[in-house]
């Protein structure tokens, strides 16, 4: 009888110690996922979010736990971005932050890593101040300024209906517009590209009326304009630019890539786009690992497959495999596995360098257009018209 | 020379819109004595009634459906009308039981249906940005020599005169407009002489809300239509009923129009601070003409 009382009690103290470590083995990784969910660039946020839910989906488990991706609404302001992510650091138990849209928001987080103590991968800051920033922070994402600008002035100079044209340039008044500015009117110059106003113009980011600028535009005598506008306003400012008559003898180049839906609600209005970008869903032309997310992506959320969420979904890929890599949620180890990682998906090999922590990858010249028949229902599209290696983009490492 | 006709006529769109929408809530606060907080969001509901009726499109939080969509000036009527209704509904079962309070309760009260309302169109109609698609004829530039204008800018400046033409003659020469004029300066009186006030504080309320369905409904082909749109609209129609005085349909005319100008005026020659020139423009009217530019406000 005794013999079988040890014997249970045996059983019950080992099941006892057993059960912590199984709830343990099981216990999510959790993600912090910092988007705009609210104001004029929500529908970017919400692109994010469906490119990281999307890597979630494919990479299932992370050193064998499930991922848990805890979304929160930065409202694209530095201090709410700030705050929130110490919720999820401090509250949530998170374990690395992804995400951000703005160069604004992701510069003031970057200033609260050695606080935060997690590893920061943003997937939308373009500010070239980003560049070697911080041991815990990254990018692998949007394309940088200076490899737009890189892309952009390069596209300019092999368009011959691009190259002979004096440029107008405008930008969102914040931190990454004025980078971009200055990142294309000095290439500019140095390539031999007219730049009509060098100081450059700066529009609030609430602005919905384009009037004044324009005026400006027409005023200046410059047929070509270089615009740094957020994602989701780009369409807009081209359908008005369209109403002004000025897209008859203008052309618009970008440093950013416009929303796919929004160049829906444009239409036609939103023709003439030039700008390069890491991704278009017209790559699947050229690459068969585009053509098989876009139809995953399609499958998945049934809209146009976007470049705000093929960017968050690389950049979430190389979170994860870095997690595994470093075999441990340990901010340092996941940090120093970031380093270096590389993940083929959607446009090609994208590495995060270990000189600066900020990614390298191959981009696209593209021109907005009517769309062909494609599975995704979209009458304006992105067309790839040059595709540059990654090595021309740069930065040099 | 073009630069600055154009300017001025930029100017001209502007301020008809915050005219539209600035005298609604002049209307309604004239009136009803409610500051209502909720006119900018009516303002983007204006907008998605269009957007819906024109493009056939109707969203019901995923009780979805198409029909042929209607033809844009009949949605510029129904649209308003639409968000007219809606006015009706607030003030029947949430405005109405508050009246007798202190105005700070409606203030909170409509503050919380801005939410409410901005909360319900993301909700239905989610977050992309729309456009209201205007008529062939108003899509294209109209071109006069070297000058370029959009025609729908034009189309928007007429149609504001004749929402204003259309509001004064309401006011002027129905019997309903003069008992809303007279109610907004002696309710008593109006009361004593066998005027039903709560059906003229009801119109009122209606009418602004509608006014403000207006011009969310013209701004639609121009401005992409978002949630939060109404949020910086209802700041401008603010200082513009600052500017304008309170309660003075008058004042907010001129003031619309000089908001509107100066704004554009601002962007054109210092851009940073175009906004910074109209808060400056309110703050020096506040400090020195306390009751308006016109000197007709009824602050309470």
């Amino acid at each position: 009888m005794k013999k079988y009382l040890v014997l249970a009690l045996t059983v019950v103290l080992a099941l006892s110690l057993a059960m912590p470590m199984a709830a343990l083995a099981k216990k999510p990784v959790k993600i912090g996922v910092l988007v705009p969910l609210t104001g004029i660039v929500a529908q970017g946020g919400q692109e994010m979010v469906m490119g990281i839910k999307m890597a979630a989906a494919v990479k299932k488990t992370i050193l064998g736990r499930p991922i848990q991706l805890v979304v929160e609404d930065t409202r694209v302001k530095p201090a709410v971005a700030v705050s929130k992510a110490k919720k999820l650091v401090y509250k949530d138990g998170v374990v690395a932050l992804i995400g951000v849209f703005s160069s604004g928001v992701g510069l003031a987080l970057a200033k609260n890593m050695d606080q935060l103590k997690v590893p920061f991968l943003s997937t939308h800051v373009m500010t070239t101040k980003f560049y070697g920033l911080n041991p815990l922070v990254f990018r692998c994402g949007q394309l940088a300024n200076d490899q737009t600008a890189v892309g952009n002035v390069q596209g300019i100079l092999a368009t011959p209906d691009l190259k002979k044209r004096k440029y107008y340039v405008l930008v969102h008044d914040y931190s990454w517009g004025h980078d971009a500015a200055q990142r294309f009117i000095k290439l500019a110059k140095a390539n031999g590209i007219t730049v009509v106003n060098p100081d450059f113009d700066r529009a609030p980011i609430k602005t919905t009326d384009w009037s004044t600028y324009l005026t400006k535009i027409k005023a200046s005598g410059a047929d070509g304009i270089y615009i740094a506008l957020i994602t989701n306003v780009i369409p807009h400012f081209a359908k008005q630019a369209t109403d002004f008559g000025l897209m008859k003898t203008c052309r618009l180049v970008s440093g950013a890539a416009p929303g796919p839906l929004e160049l829906e609600e444009g239409g036609s209005a939103t023709y003439g786009i030039f700008g390069a970008s890491d991704y278009a869903w017209d790559l699947q032309r050229f690459n068969p690992k585009a053509k098989k997310w876009n139809a995953a992506f399609w499958k998945m959320f049934k809209t146009i497959p976007s470049d705000a969420a093929a960017h968050s979904y690389v950049g979430a890929m190389n979170l994860f495999n870095a997690i595994e890599k470093a075999g441990s949620t340990d901010a340092k180890k996941v940090a120093a596995a970031l380093r270096g990682i590389s993940f083929d998906g959607p446009y090609g090999v994208v590495r995060i360098s270990a000189k600066d922590n900020c990614m390298r990858n191959a981009a696209v010249l593209t021109e907005t257009m009517a769309a062909p028949a494609n599975p995704y229902g979209a009458k304006v599209y992105m067309k790839v018209i040059k595709i540059f290696p990654a090595k021309v983009l740069g930065p040099p490492e | 020379m073009a630069s600055v006709i154009q300017i001025i006529l930029n100017g001209l769109v502007l301020g008809g819109v915050f005219l539209i929408v600035a005298i609604g809530l002049n209307i309604i606060y004239g009136l009803n004595r409610v500051m209502n907080l909720a006119h900018g969001s009516l303002y983007a509901l204006g907008a998605y009634f269009g957007y819906t009726l024109v493009t056939g499109k109707v969203l019901l939080f995923g009780l979805d459906f198409e029909f042929g969509g209607l033809n844009f000036f009949l949605a510029l009527i129904l649209a308003p009308a639409l968000v007219g209704l809606v006015g009706w509904v607030l003030e029947r079962v949430l405005i109405e039981p508050m009246r007798d309070r202190p105005m700070i309760y409606t203030l909170i009260l409509t503050y919380g249906l801005m939410f409410l309302i901005d909360g319900l169109i993301k909700a239905n109609w989610g977050d992309t940005p729309h456009y209201i698609i205007p008529p062939e004829f108003l899509q294209k530039p109209v071109y006069i020599g070297d000058f370029s204008y959009p025609a729908y800018r034009f189309a928007l400046l007429v149609g504001v005169a004749v929402v204003m033409g259309l509001l004064m003659t309401l006011l002027n020469r129905t019997r309903m407009g003069i008992n809303m004029r007279a109610a907004a300066d002696i309710p008593e009186m109006v009361s004593a002489l066998g005027v039903n006030l709560k059906a003229v504080r009801v119109g009122a309320f209606v009418l602004g809300c509608v006014m403000a369905g207006i011009a969310g409904f013209l701004v639609g082909p121009l401005y992409p239509i978002l949630p939060i749109m109404g949020h910086d609209m209802l700041i401008s129609s603010f200082v513009v009923i600052v500017i304008g005085g309170l309660g003075s349909l008058r004042g907010v005319i001129v003031a619309a129009l000089l908001v509107g100008f100066v704004q554009a005026l601002a962007e054109a020659v210092i851009t940073n601070f175009a906004m910074v020139i109209v808060y400056m423009l309110m703050a020096v009217i506040l400090v020195f003409k306390p009751y308006g530019i016109l000197g007709e406000g009824k602050f309470e």
